[in-house]
């Protein structure tokens, strides 16, 4: 049996769960709360108790007590979860913050899914083949990213852009999925930036966060990017880092200096951070002035919102562009839904990916938004794969777009 | 794949039928980790013929069959008894069927959660009245009846959710398809009334506790939400449960119609506020117990008319109101406004690691209330030598008093008490000493209540044998309860185990 190292460290999250359930079927309409796991309601009726948290912590009880063993089998189930968070959320919250619950004080069930993860991976039940591959592409000298592409191939985006700086304070990390499936919307930020005169600093060696590898629990190579990017972005100059990537920005911000137990030596920011600053000194110079305005709902990505407590901000940008209203879907902020792209989900299994990103679509439809936006490259994938692949019905009533694009359109 | 496997998964198809070892475990406890069965199978069935052919099967093949609702029993009351059997998780049956606007009545599957029940209601401007069990976000409306759960919200108003029981569909052990109240009537169009057509055989589901029948379609009344409500909190003096024994008597005998009325007791006002679980009494100096009521009414002129009777009998008793808002230490509102119902018994879990509630919920004549909290404590004073042993491993003592304690329907409360524990693994080791002082204290403290003459409702595993064991049961009432069993489910199909029918002998 596993020495399961990783899961003995979170014995205390895992035997405070009493299994009261709510983080699979809590409804409580007075604080917006509809339901907790999306990996569960996308399964529907096949959704045993081992497709959310309180069934997979009675499995982990009985793995600690030695009842039962880690194994293949057990992978298969671990890595359908998102990680998004929200039963933490649920565990944790009584909406009001003159009222606490205990287990706030010890439960973080991504944690815990990714000591478990860590812990197949020792044992070589995992990464799982799909997986594997990304690790090994993200690991190969030639590539440093997970979609097996050439390395330098994601800096392909930069051709024809004049302005760009190889040193600097202010420095952009562009991570892997912009630069090499969404190019368009890394261009349109630029140009907002450069609009509002920002100088922007861009690394050619920049490799890959290490977010997938850290969300697969495979961490192993993981201490010598996470060096590289330091050094390499240190001896560019830089005073402030950002990126795009809601998933770069956690994992910069959270877990870098988690990992290395020492804060970093520049200031980490998300687009979304950078944005508001500009807007709120007015140096975004809007063109556009149309008359009627598109009603825009935003999408929390989890990696932005439940785990960086980054809600807000996103939101003030948006009220701040010309002819946008605003309006919610029924599940927003801590509440809302994920995507269901996040903890590997999306290259694993793709069609389940799919399905909890269709009701987020839904979701927004219901909201009466013409405009669904966010500021995550996985949000927005996913969302679009969902809305590609459902049919023109759907299409003629909402549009898909990175909040970067949709500020870029006033422009 | 066994035969037994075979023939289920004829009738519910692969999809909803499991055997894997991590499905098994992810089912093998309930609110409570102390208490562990390990089923051979999971089933999700889709209705109640599905139900009768596993139940057919299961008689055939003499296995055990467990329902499942929302898995929320606190004493073991929807996991196997031994490692064995069928567990057959009722959560994919959650549908409303009907709504009847004319006559409020409302026909649903059995494994649909309060919460789920209730947003449904709220955009007709009704609701359940008895909110269900504190853990109704998740609780099933099944599990509610077998359970007569109360404790999550409006149970000083409408009682003990049975109370609100018009027809039960239930499947028998046997596989037979029952309808009881105005359904028991073939030609009856619709489910209207309870009570009739012969004795009320409804009532024989209503807190079985799974051991009668599978309940399937569950008929329930709804009420319209009164517009009017207020929700105020009172510190209560010293001696708080004598304070709030005689407050609650008072409204009960003034008639006031009040949805909810809960004492906190001073241990739960002492250790949450000292564990940061209540900044909104962080401004009280002394911590002592508290009160609170919430009541409804159709007008403004019913609602102060109301508001200034309770105040009036809350005041006499020299308590401090707490102000409006929930910051100003108002609970009440946070109960009523935000659905804090179904959380407020969740300050009892997790308050450490590993840590967690081996306690019985009972109801009891309001008047004895105080006596009973008081005998706990001493309990845990004579006792304190086997809460040492406990002490010596987790260098925290256990904790015993009682959770909050709500007015029900008559002269009643709900009293949970018992004590907080750790569990047998603690910081990576194993304790069978901690496993062992548990069940022997938590029995022990069961005995004394018992002797009050306490009715216990939620029983699961560990409540229906202990009390057979300690002989709490008069020997008419068990043999005819026995015996109903004995007519209903002749080889002990469902829920074996439970009250130790046929304990010894070969079934």
């Amino acid at each position: 049996m596993s020495e399961l190292k990783h899961l003995k460290e979170h014995w205390k999250d895992i035997f405070s769960c009493m299994g009261c359930g709510d983080c699979g079927y809590a409804i409580r309409p007075a604080v917006e709360r509809y339901l907790v796991c999306p990996v569960k309601e996308a399964k529907g009726e096949e959704g045993f108790e081992i497709t959310f948290s309180r069934g997979r912590m009675n499995v982990l009880k009985s793995i600690l007590v030695g009842q039962i063993p880690l194994s293949k089998e057990l992978a298969e189930w671990a890595y359908e979860c998102s990680e998004c968070g929200s039963c933490t959320e649920v565990c944790h919250m009584t909406h009001n913050e003159n009222i606490a619950l205990p287990t706030c004080n010890w439960i973080d069930h991504v944690q815990v899914w990714e000591a478990l993860r860590k812990d197949l991976v020792d044992a070589g039940f995992a990464p799982l083949e799909r997986h594997s591959n990304l690790i090994d592409y993200m690991n190969q000298d030639d590539m440093k990213n997970p979609y097996g592409e050439e390395k330098t191939k994601k800096f392909d985006w930069t051709k024809g852009i004049s302005g760009l700086k190889e040193k600097g304070e202010f420095v952009f990390f562009g991570g892997c999925t912009m630069p090499l499936r969404q190019s368009e919307t890394l261009k349109n930020m630029v140009k907002i930036l450069q609009s509002a005169g920002k100088e922007i600093a861009i690394s050619k060696d920049e490799w890959c966060c290490g977010s997938i590898a850290l969300r697969i629990g495979d961490n192993q190579s993981l201490l010598k990017s996470i060096r590289h990017n330091i050094e390499e972005f240190k001896s560019m100059g830089a005073k402030v880092v950002f990126t795009a990537c809601a998933g770069c920005y956690r994992t910069w911000k959270k877990d870098y200096p988690e990992l290395l137990g020492e804060e970093l030596p520049f200031e980490i920011k998300h687009i979304t951070e950078v944005l508001i600053e500009l807007l709120n000194n007015k140096q975004i110079p809007f063109q556009t002035q149309e008359e009627i305005s598109k009603k825009v709902t935003y999408h929390d990505p989890c990696h932005l919102g439940r785990h960086m407590d980054l809600f807000e901000i996103p939101r003030e940008v948006i009220l701040k562009i010309p002819d946008i209203e605003l309006v919610e879907m029924r599940r927003n902020r801590k509440n809302a839904w994920c995507c269901g792209a996040g903890g590997g989900v999306k290259s694993q299994y793709p069609e389940l990916a799919l399905e909890i990103a269709k009701e987020r679509v839904n979701e927004a439809i219901e909201s009466g938004a013409e405009i669904l936006t966010t500021s995550c490259p996985f949000c927005i994938g996913n969302l679009k794969d969902a809305y590609d692949d459902m049919g023109p019905e759907i299409q003629g009533k909402i549009q898909v777009i990175d909040l970067l694009d949709l500020i870029a359109s006033k422009l | 794949m066994t035969e037994l496997y075979k023939k289920l998964e004829k009738i519910v198809s692969k999809t909803y039928i499991s055997n894997d070892i991590y499905v098994r475990h992810a089912y093998s406890r309930n609110v409570d980790i102390v208490l562990q069965g390990v089923p051979d199978i999971v089933i999700r069935p889709k209705d109640a013929k599905e139900i009768s052919e596993i139940l057919k099967v299961a008689n055939e093949e003499n296995i055990p069959v467990i329902p499942r609702g929302g898995g929320d029993c606190e004493f073991g009351g929807s996991k196997p008894i031994n490692d064995e059997g069928i567990v057959l998780d009722l959560k994919r049956m959650d549908n409303i069927l009907n709504l009847d606007q004319e006559n409020l009545i409302v026909t649903l599957e059995s494994g649909i959660s309060w919460g789920k029940l209730n947003e449904y209601l709220c955009h007709y401007g009704l609701y359940t009245g008895c909110m269900g069990p504190g853990s109704g976000m998740t609780a099933s409306i099944g599990g509610g009846i077998s359970h007569q759960s109360v404790g999550g919200g409006g149970c000083a108003k409408y009682g003990s959710c049975t109370n609100q029981l018009v027809s039960l569909e239930v499947v028998l052990p046997t596989g037979d398809i029952i309808e009881t109240g105005s359904q028991a009537n073939k030609f009856s169009k619709f489910p209207f009334n309870r009570f009739g057509n012969g004795p009320d055989l409804a009532g024989l589901f209503c807190g079985d506790n799974g051991i009668f029948g599978v309940k399937t379609k569950i008929s329930l009344k709804v009420f319209p939400k009164p517009e009017y409500a207020d929700y105020k909190t009172f510190l209560l003096p010293r001696k708080s449960a004598e304070s709030a024994a005689q407050i609650m008597m008072e409204i009960r005998r003034k008639g006031i119609d009040v949805y909810d009325t809960m004492f906190i007791t001073d241990v739960v006002v002492e250790l949450g506020s000292k564990q940061g679980f209540f900044p909104l009494w962080e401004h009280i100096k002394k911590k002592k117990g508290m009160l609170f009521y919430i009541i409804e009414a159709n007008s403004e002129a019913e609602l102060r008319e109301n508001v200034k009777a309770l105040d009036d009998i809350i005041l006499s008793k020299k308590s401090e109101y707490l102000g409006p808002e929930i910051s100003d230490g108002n609970i009440a509102k946070w109960h009523y406004t935000e659905q804090g119902h179904w959380q407020f018994y969740h300050n009892l879990w997790g308050m450490f690691p590993s840590m967690q509630p081996l306690s019985a919920e009972c109801f009891c004549p309001i008047h004895m209330f105080p006596q009973v909290v008081r005998d706990v404590d001493q309990w845990d004073i004579e006792h304190n030598e086997e809460m040492q042993k406990i002490f010596n491993i987790t260098k925290i003592r256990p904790i015993s008093g009682s959770g909050p304690i709500p007015l029900v329907d008559g002269n009643n409360v709900e009293v949970t008490a018992g004590f907080l524990s750790f569990w047998k693994y603690y910081e990576g080791e194993l304790y069978e000493i901690i496993q062992e002082t548990n069940l022997k204290l938590w029995k022990s403290l069961i005995k004394l209540l018992v002797k009050y003459g306490l009715q216990y409702y939620m029983m699961g595993e560990f409540m229906s044998r202990l009390m057979v064991e300690i002989g709490a049961y008069s020997e008419e009432y068990y043999n005819f309860m026995k015996s109903i069993k004995k007519i209903l489910d002749p080889k002990m199909i469902l829920s074996r185990g439970k009250y130790n029918f046929w304990e010894g002998e070969k079934i």
